[in-house]
């Protein structure tokens, strides 16, 4: 018997009992939409997390901390990042040597900023993605680049602070620096304490370039790049490496502590999101301590996993209950039609027909019920994300996050859903049809069954 | 065409506990030949439908062998002997077994479904096996729409329409009226001359029994008349 032939008389009969099918196919679609409804929430939760995550740090970024020898962290040298570079898939390492004290930069006296100062290399930065938004490298040792946010930071100095920032913790725009700052001469003051007397020493230096603004709004850069050579005449004045002030009390701790040069803060960028893992392993067998948001995402992602299947698994309860549904009106059907499989089966239909075309009916029953419910979950799914938002946000008073989706159906779960719809009728539907090859020929002839 | 050798068969009845057999056919030998028609005949009770379904493998004898057209169905597993069936037998019943949900055509079509056959090529059989039995005007009635003549002419056609050389037929007379009768009869004739198919008919009815090449006779499970010949 044709595979055609099957279906047309699979269809035919279901014609025959109409309600029955449908209601029995109704059944199915609830419990396959419960299933996939209940499971996007973990998908919707998991999705909205993984963006969060990505938008906060850059996802192609390995921060390398130090290196573990003999149980003691060890600060990364130039020999390190030489490594780092020499591996592949990796695009740029950056590397900063912090100062270890904010100084103050004034502008014609009147506007002045404390911020962070820190080298750095240009050319790996460049590759990395730092882009100018205006100006030109420095060149000299006295050129410096500012964040993008350096200039309106950069507040007139003579203003409380109370009075100085507005509601955003912003400073407020009449008091923002409003000249230009490429080629300006700005002075940097730093300090430190001896004899319990606070000196300082000022350098004056010269801003060529300012970064481009960072891709997250709230992100502010307000740093200021400095070279290697006035690192060293801040080192100079205070006698410590990176500049740290001494504490009274304390002098000399940090100073001349470390003999080599050395980097406080190295980043790797991955050429892309998949090395990632990759290159984190191999920091870790030659014992580097590195951080990325892809290694915390695959806890997470192993967290999710288990959610999810939790809630498929008690979906599939749904689907099972459906199924009971499938069997009786399957059991149904063939009591009604022992006639006729007997006849079929006198005039010569094997036993493994009858049983296909059975098959065949319950799980056209459950493919039907599975698609009906796909749409019904698709609709659930949005009337959720449309409504829970406004619901949550009018009960708390508060704004929920934008990208957060509480239900996601991605095609997986869509495939799943139906896949498990599918094996359950097919299941239950099995029992039926193996009683169908039973029927005895001469009682079903006679009526009897 | 058809060769049973030393058939007996009997039944299990009763409970557990208080079981008996009850013994329907003992050693029955006999030959069909090709392009025969053979009578069976024989009081009620006597085990004719038994043997008509032994010979069409509904049920399995206790013991002996069942040979049809050079195959010793006896041997044969379930699914491989309604393959057989499907090929080889017609069958024909007094209470002609149509399907009451199909039309005519529908039922004479059922086994070229099962066989397979394509859409586009039913149709006209069904069509051409469907006016040797002379119902050409009647393919889109249901059973419930015909008379009792005119379905067992169905019932005819569908044993009909994948040519099988054996039409196997247990009393097709019985529910009809003596009219009706002369002319199935006629048809059972003429098919089998023009078309060499075998038959094998039970009948209580002597007019069946006259279009008989020969006739065997049942009594009390034992072969009486008619059953061996030369050949065996
Ligand atoms: N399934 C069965 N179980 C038990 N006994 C059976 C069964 N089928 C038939 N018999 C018995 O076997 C014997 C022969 O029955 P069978 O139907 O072959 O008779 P028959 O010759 O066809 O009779 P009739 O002319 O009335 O149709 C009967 O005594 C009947 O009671
Ligand atoms: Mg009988």
């Amino acid at each position: 018997m044709k595979f055609k032939d099957q279906f047309q008389f699979v269809r035919q009969n279901m014609k025959k009992n109409k309600v029955r099918v449908f209601m029995t196919m109704l059944a199915t679609a609830i419990g396959c939409a419960f299933l996939i409804v209940l499971a996007s929430v973990g998908f919707g939760l998991h999705d909205s997390l993984i963006q969060d995550t990505m938008q906060d740090r850059a996802v192609t970024e390995i921060q390398v901390h130090g290196k573990e020898v003999d149980g003691a962290y060890q600060t990364l040298q130039d020999e390190d990042i030489e490594y780092f570079e020499s591996i592949s898939g990796v695009k740029a390492v950056t590397r900063n040597k912090q100062l270890q004290q904010s100084p103050v930069f004034s502008i014609d006296d009147d506007y002045q900023l404390q911020t962070m100062a820190m080298t750095t290399d240009f050319p790996s930065e460049l590759k990395a993605g730092l882009e100018l938004s205006k100006g030109k490298l420095p060149e000299k040792d006295n050129e410096i680049i500012v964040g993008h946010d350096f200039a309106s930071n950069l507040a007139e100095s003579n203003i409380s602070d109370e009075e100085l920032y507005n509601d955003e913790n912003q400073v407020k725009e009449e008091y923002q620096y409003d000249g230009k700052l490429l080629g300006k001469e700005i002075e940097m003051k730093v300090i430190q304490i001896e004899d319990n007397e606070e000196k300082t020493h000022t350098i004056p230096l010269t801003i060529t370039g300012i970064t481009e603004a960072p891709n997250r709004e709230w992100f502010q850069d307000q740093n200021v790049y400095i070279s290697e050579s006035v690192l060293e005449e801040v080192e100079q004045f205070t006698g410590t490496s990176r500049g740290m002030v001494s504490t009274p009390g304390q002098e000399d701790m940090s100073s001349g502590q470390q003999q080599e040069d050395y980097y406080d803060q190295v980043t790797i960028y991955a050429k892309n999101i998949e090395v990632v893992q990759e290159i984190s392993d191999l920091l870790e067998s030659k014992d580097y301590a590195s951080y990325s948001v892809v290694s915390e995402m695959e806890q997470i992602n192993m967290m999710f996993t288990i959610v999810k299947a939790g809630l498929i698994i008690v979906g599939t309860i749904a689907v099972l209950i459906a199924s009971i549904g499938i069997y009786n009106t399957m059991t149904m059907a063939v009591t009604e039609r022992a006639p006729d499989i007997g006849i079929m089966k006198a005039i010569g239909a094997k036993p493994k027909t009858i049983k296909r075309i059975f098959v065949l009916e319950s799980s056209m029953i459950g493919l039907a019920g599975a698609v009906i419910g796909t749409a019904i979950a698709y609709i659930v799914s949005m009337a959720v994300n449309f409504a829970l938002p406004l619901i949550l946000e009018s009960v708390f008073q508060e704004e929920l996050p934008p990208e957060l989706r509480f239900s996601m159906i991605p095609w997986t779960l869509v495939l799943i859903a139906v896949g498990i719809c599918l094996i359950v009728t097919v299941l239950s539907g099995l029992r039926p049809a193996k009683r169908a090859t039973q029927i005895d020929v001469l009682k079903a002839m006679r009526r009897e069954v | 065409m058809i060769t049973v050798k030393n058939l007996h068969h009997h039944f299990e009845l009763g409970k557990k506990g208080e079981k008996s057999t009850l013994s329907v056919l003992r050693d029955i030998t006999f030959q069909v030949k090709e392009k025969e028609i053979v009578a069976i005949k024989g009081r009620s009770g006597s085990g004719k439908s038994t043997l008509l379904h032994l010979i069409s493998g509904f049920i399995r004898p206790v013991q002996g062998e069942i040979w049809i057209d050079g195959t010793k169905v006896t041997d044969l597993n379930e699914t491989d002997f309604a393959a057989f069936r499907l090929q080889h037998v017609g069958f024909i019943f007094q209470n002609f077994q149509l399907i009451p949900s199909m039309t005519a055509h529908q039922n004479v079509e059922l086994p070229l479904i099962l066989d397979g056959t394509p859409q586009e090529k039913r149709k006209t059989i069904v069509g051409e096996t469907l006016r040797k039995v002379g119902l050409e005007n009647h393919g889109e009635h249901y059973p419930s729409e015909l008379s009792g003549g005119q379905q067992q002419r169905v019932s005819i056609a569908r044993a009909l329409v994948l040519n099988p050389p054996l039409i196997l037929a247990d009393e097709p007379t019985g529910s009809l009226d003596s009219e009706t009768e002369e002319h199935l009869l006629e048809l059972i004739q003429q098919l089998n001359k023009e078309m060499g198919i075998t038959f094998l008919i039970i009948t209580h009815d002597d007019q069946v029994a006259h279009i008989g090449n020969r006739t065997i006779e049942i009594a009390d499970g034992l072969l009486v008349e008619g059953g061996v010949t030369h050949e065996i």
